[in-house]
């Protein structure tokens, strides 16, 4: 289907993320703030799972620098930044949650199959059988 | 099951420890979870627990052998998407996630032994058992209307499936400026603002087919619904929609007086609730509906009847009078029978509404919960999002309701925000909300089955 859609629009609602180089959690709750976790898999029904998103108007979240994912949810919240419904959601998250959540999302791997795991020939842990 | 297992299966104690495996203590070998439902809500929880707590054992237990997803399936009616494009593959969480399925049906639930039977003689034994069988439809509430109807000449198509071809059959085949009825469900339903979108999305096929004259009755047992502020005022501008007199008081006096009021409306009519839009009965050989407001004649009949638990959630017990089952809303656990959990639409979750997006929330939370409990802890503080797209019909003009929830003592509740595009939105607003709306389907369906 062909939609049109005006390219200043998109561009001012769109920010790229440029991931940091990080430590690797095999085990991303093991470490995770629980706040930060809490709040930041509310995200994943847009942006992906831990922040895991490609070919999508919605900017991934998985390593974003820390203080990146701030200033964007700041000025989210106080409409200094335009959007459909961010500005709403950014404000009903506490400054705390926030912080934790930019903590999560900048600890995320680059690599998606890292974090979330291999499609394909992956050898799953299992219990006992 | 060979004559061994079954002889394991008879010599089990009593205390409910029986399986197919060495009876090893509880605590020393990986927990069970069995998981009833591979929608949403089912799938979400499966991926989630193996992704944070990766020893535990999970299997589904779904009749199905792939998905049909419900959400964004009125588009297949009106051919913007084909059926296949909703068919969503079980393969994701069985390779990349070690989640194990039982393609059969429920048999029966032994709360006091943790184990489910299937009609496949598959007998399953759980730490926690999780239960989200989404839907089933009282037929029964509306005169005239059966199941069975409602796989031929009534469909409601709103648990995806051949229903929703069967309607889009009727549609391609309506005559010249047809009337379409369309009635809603009372609350609580799935999918709050989808039978609006539906109207919206017929209404707008109708008229690119030339259709100038044809009515689209929406029969509202309701005053109101999620998005209609929104959804009204962009309906008032596409569609030359007139807003009934009772809808005044969703809007400002400044709002109402920048309504247009059209002099010759448009194919969309809304009779509310306290204007008698409730459905009494229906006549499917005559093709008529019987309304408090009267009776309306009709070339395609769409009733949603009322809905409640899905049915095995109801056969088991663990719904109550409502039709819908009681949780512990901090974890779900249900709260008549324990080590159970019931997520999705059929569970009662305070002020949260029965959508795919508030199922997958509900099933992250669960996870969180489930990797606490089997290990001894406290359950944790939970947060919750819902996010619903709705178009207006024409699929360049998009919709939202956005919410986040926390506890308010034992009930969940809605943070206190604004909720939907302002009134003021521009065009490009509209837009961008429909373009996310179409990015959403696919980022939504991987965060659950993928």
């Amino acid at each position: 289907m062909n939609r049109q859609i005006s390219k200043g629009a998109m561009v001012a609602l769109m920010v790229g993320g440029t991931a940091m180089t990080l430590p690797l959690y095999a085990e991303t709750t093991t470490t995770a703030d629980p706040k930060g976790l809490m709040a930041a898999q509310t995200c994943a029904g847009c942006h992906g799972t831990k922040g895991y998103i490609e070919d999508s108007a919605y900017v991934p979240l998985a390593g974003m620098p820390r203080e990146r994912f701030i200033t964007a949810m700041e000025s989210f919240a106080d409409g200094s930044r335009p959007s459909t419904l961010m500005g709403p959601l950014a404000r009903a998250f506490t400054d705390e949650e926030i912080a934790a959540m930019a903590d999560y999302f900048a600890a995320q791997p680059k690599g998606r199959a890292q974090a979330i795991g291999q499609a394909k020939g992956q050898t799953v842990e299992q219990g006992e059988d | 099951m060979n004559r061994r297992d079954f002889l394991k299966i008879l010599g089990a104690s009593a205390a409910g420890t029986s399986t197919l495996t060495a009876p090893l203590a509880r605590a020393e070998r990986a927990p069970r979870v069995v998981i009833i439902g591979g929608g949403v809500g089912g799938a979400t929880t499966a991926k989630y627990l193996k992704l944070y707590a990766p020893q535990t054992h999970v299997t589904i237990i779904e009749p199905k052998r792939e998905y049909q997803r419900p959400y964004g399936s009125s588009e297949v009616i009106t051919g913007q998407i084909e059926l296949e494009d909703i068919v969503i593959s079980y393969d994701d969480l069985q390779t990349r996630h070690g989640v194990e399925f039982v393609h059969e049906a429920v048999e029966s639930i032994d709360y006091d032994a943790r184990q489910v039977q299937t009609n496949g003689g598959t007998r399953l034994d759980y730490d926690r058992l999780v239960v989200s069988p989404g839907v089933s439809f009282d037929f029964d509430a509306i005169e005239g209307l059966t199941a069975e109807l409602a796989e031929t000449k009534l469909p409601h198509a709103w648990d995806a499936g051949d229903q929703l071809l069967v309607l889009k059959e009727q549609l391609e085949s309506l005559p010249e400026n047809p009337t379409v009825v369309i009635g809603p469900p009372p609350n609580p339903y799935r999918c709050p603002p989808g039978p609006y979108e539906r109207a919206g999305l017929i209404a707008q096929w109708l008229l690119d087919r030339g259709d100038t004259e044809a009515r689209v009755v929406i029969l509202d047992p309701k005053n109101g619904f999620t998005t209609d502020y929104t959804m009204l005022h962009a309906w008032n501008d596409l569609y030359d929609f007139n807003l009934p007199e009772p809808a005044r008081s969703k809007y400002s006096d400044e709002e109402w007086a920048q309504l247009t009021v059209h002099e010759k409306t448009g194919p969309i009519e809304w009779v509310m609730g306290e204007l008698g839009g409730r459905i009494l009965s229906v006549d499917a050989e005559a093709m008529t509906v019987e309304a408090e407001a009267g009776t309306f004649k009709a070339d395609m009949i769409n009733i949603i009847p009322p809905l409640k638990a899905g049915q095995i959630a109801i056969d088991q017990g663990l719904a109550d009078d409502s039709g819908w089952c009681p949780v512990d809303q901090r974890t779900f656990e249900s709260t008549r029978h324990a080590n159970v959990h019931v997520i999705g639409d059929s569970c009662i979750a305070g002020a949260m509404p029965k959508s795919g997006y508030a199922a997958n929330s509900q099933a992250k939370v669960l996870a969180i919960q489930l990797k606490a409990l089997l290990a001894g802890n406290e359950p944790v503080e939970p947060v919750f999002q819902n996010t619903c797209y709705a178009l207006a019909g024409n699929t360049d003009v998009g919709m939202f309701v956005a919410d986040v929830f926390r506890m308010d003592g034992d009930t969940i509740a809605r943070v206190e925000e604004q909720r939907y595009l302002p009134f003021d939105a521009t065009e490009t607003e509209y837009r961008l909300a429909a373009l996310y709306q179409h990015n959403w389907m696919k980022a939504f369906t991987e965060d659950c089955f993928s």
